[in-house]
Parts: C-alpha cells; structure tokens; sequence
C-alpha cells in the first residue's frame, strides 16, 4: 500500500474516533435529559462518557495531523478555502467541545453528589441538565464536526 | 487517488454512506458500553441500562445501519454499474455488512428480550456489539485505504 493509503485510513480511523465519541456522548447526554431522572441515574450515564473522550481527543489529533499531511501528499494547497473553513470549523469545534467537557464534568459531578445524599430529584441538576446555553454550545460543537466532513467530501472550490 | 477526480454526482451517497457508517459506529459503541454497564450492580439499575440499550439498539443503531448500507448500494451502482469489475474492497463492505445486518437483528432482538429480569440474553448483547465493532473497523480499513486497488 502507497502512503497516500495508509494516510487515507488513518485520517479516516480519526474521523471514525471523533464522530463515533461525539455519538456516544449525545446519546447518553440526550438519555440523561428526556426525562427528570433521579441523580444516580444521570450519574450512570455520565460515568459512561468518560469512555467518549479519549475516542474524541484521538479522533481529534489524528484527522488534524493526518489531514495537514494529506494536504501535503496529495498537492492541496494549505490556503484552499475548503482547507482553512474545515480548520476553522475544526478549531471552533474543539473549543466548544473544551467548554462543553468542562460544564459535563460539573454536572456529573454534582449528579454524583446528589445521588450520595439521597438521590431524589434535584431542580439544580434538571436546570443543569436543560441549561439553553449548555445545550447549543454542545450541539453547536457535534454539528461543526458532521460539517467537516460535509467539506471533506465536497471539498467547494475544487 | 479515485477519491480525488469523483464526480459530484458521488458526493451525496458517499456522504451519507460514511455519515451512517460514523453513527452505526457510535451507536453500537453505545449500545456495547450500556450493554456491560447494564450486566452489573444493582438490579432495579442493571434493569434500566438494559431498557436503554434496547432503545438505543432499536432507535439509533437500525437506522445508522440502513443509511450506512442503503448508501453503500446507491454508490456502488454509481461507481460500478450493474455489479462489472467491483474491486476487492467493495466484496469487504458485503462481507462485512450482510452478517452485520443479522448480528444487529439478533442483538436488537436480545436486548429487547433482556428487559426482562429473568433473560439471560443479556449477556450476549454488549458481546456482540463487541464483533460488530471489530467488523466495522475492518469494513473501515477496507474502505478508506483500498488495499489492492
């Protein structure tokens, strides 16, 4: 197999690790919040997306890099629009992915709290759960990421 | 280097045969983590993640499987009309895919069975998942690296 080929499936395994974690973390996130669960509950289900996150950290470093060095194999230029918008999108994602880690780390921390003192259910943790802003940065974030590989496939400007 | 001349015509099936492949593997991920999260513990608790594997299996996994074989079928006949000259990695896909499909249908079946306290299928379902997973990975390598081609 040609490098070219080798760098094909590794790019392709990153993108596989950062979609599929970004799977696995909304749907456990969405399982968590359809309905006002008691805090050991919700306490199971983020215990469950810690599995997602070294699958999207590796996801993460191996389409960038891998990508940059495609780029390079194949010819591309690095300041192609479609090269610098999936970037863009790549490093919005990952920043929005950053905040939204931070505030799910809280709340499972707190369910985990809550499920300790008696685990009844918590107005803190439902407003936590349901938080307007919480949710558009984590959908915001998954969203950038299916639009990379949108360009990735159509890459406009070719 | 096919992927770098494809015609646009392409571009809409393969798009949604590697968004379904990305969810199917999500999804079966999920379905594997619930599956043996949901083998321990309490039994009221246990009971509830096999619940939600069901669901997860039967709400997300089918339909990611469909849109990733569905458009496996639409693309293939674009690129390969009439099934002439198919190369090696596209048989991987089939070969992949079509005991996927029953593996998928056995493991939806048993964690729709494992609901219930008394089913012992429970234990089988995030397993299963497990081969799945081990199945797209080489359907994966297949597909993006094109050995042979």
């Amino acid at each position: 197999m040609s490098l070219y080929q080798w760098l094909l499936f590794f790019h392709v395994t990153g993108a596989f690790f950062l979609i599929g974690g970004i799977v696995i973390a909304g749907i456990l996130n969405l399982a968590a919040i359809v309905k006002n669960r008691r805090p050991s509950e919700v306490a199971a289900l983020y215990g469950l997306i810690r599995f997602a996150v070294p699958l999207i950290g590796a996801g993460l470093g191996l389409t960038l890099v891998i990508g940059l060095w495609l780029v390079h194999n194949v010819g591309y230029g690095y300041g192609q629009t479609w090269i610098v918008t999936a970037i863009v999108l790549w490093v919005l994602a990952s920043a929005l992915g950053n905040v939204d880690g931070k505030y799910q780390r809280q709340t499972g921390e707190l369910a985990r709290r809550l499920a300790a003192e008696g685990d009844s259910p918590s107005p803190e943790l439902w407003a936590r759960l349901r938080n307007p802003r919480a949710l558009a940065i984590s959908y915001a974030s998954g969203l950038m990421a299916f639009a990379v590989l949108g360009i990735m496939i159509w890459k406009p400007g070719v | 280097m096919l992927a770098l001349v494809r015609p646009d015509s392409w571009n809409l099936p393969l798009f949604l045969h590697i968004l379904g492949a990305t969810l199917t593997f999500g999804a079966t991920a999920t379905v594997a983590l619930l599956g043996f999260a949901g083998l321990r513990g309490d039994p009221d608790r246990a009971l509830w993640l096999r619940g939600l594997t069901f669901w997860i299996g039967f709400g997300v996994l089918v339909p990611a499987f469909i849109m990733m074989r569905g458009a496996a079928l639409w693309i293939v006949d674009k690129e390969y009309p009439g099934g002439h000259h198919e190369p090696g990695w596209v048989g991987v896909g089939f070969i992949v895919t079509e005991p996927g499909a029953l593996l998928v249908i056995v493991m939806v079946i048993l964690a729709w069975l494992a609901r219930s306290p008394k089913s012992r299928g429970a234990v089988a379902v995030p397993w299963l998942a497990s081969i799945l997973l081990v199945g797209l990975a080489v359907a994966w390598f297949a597909m993006s690296a094109k050995p042979g081609s």
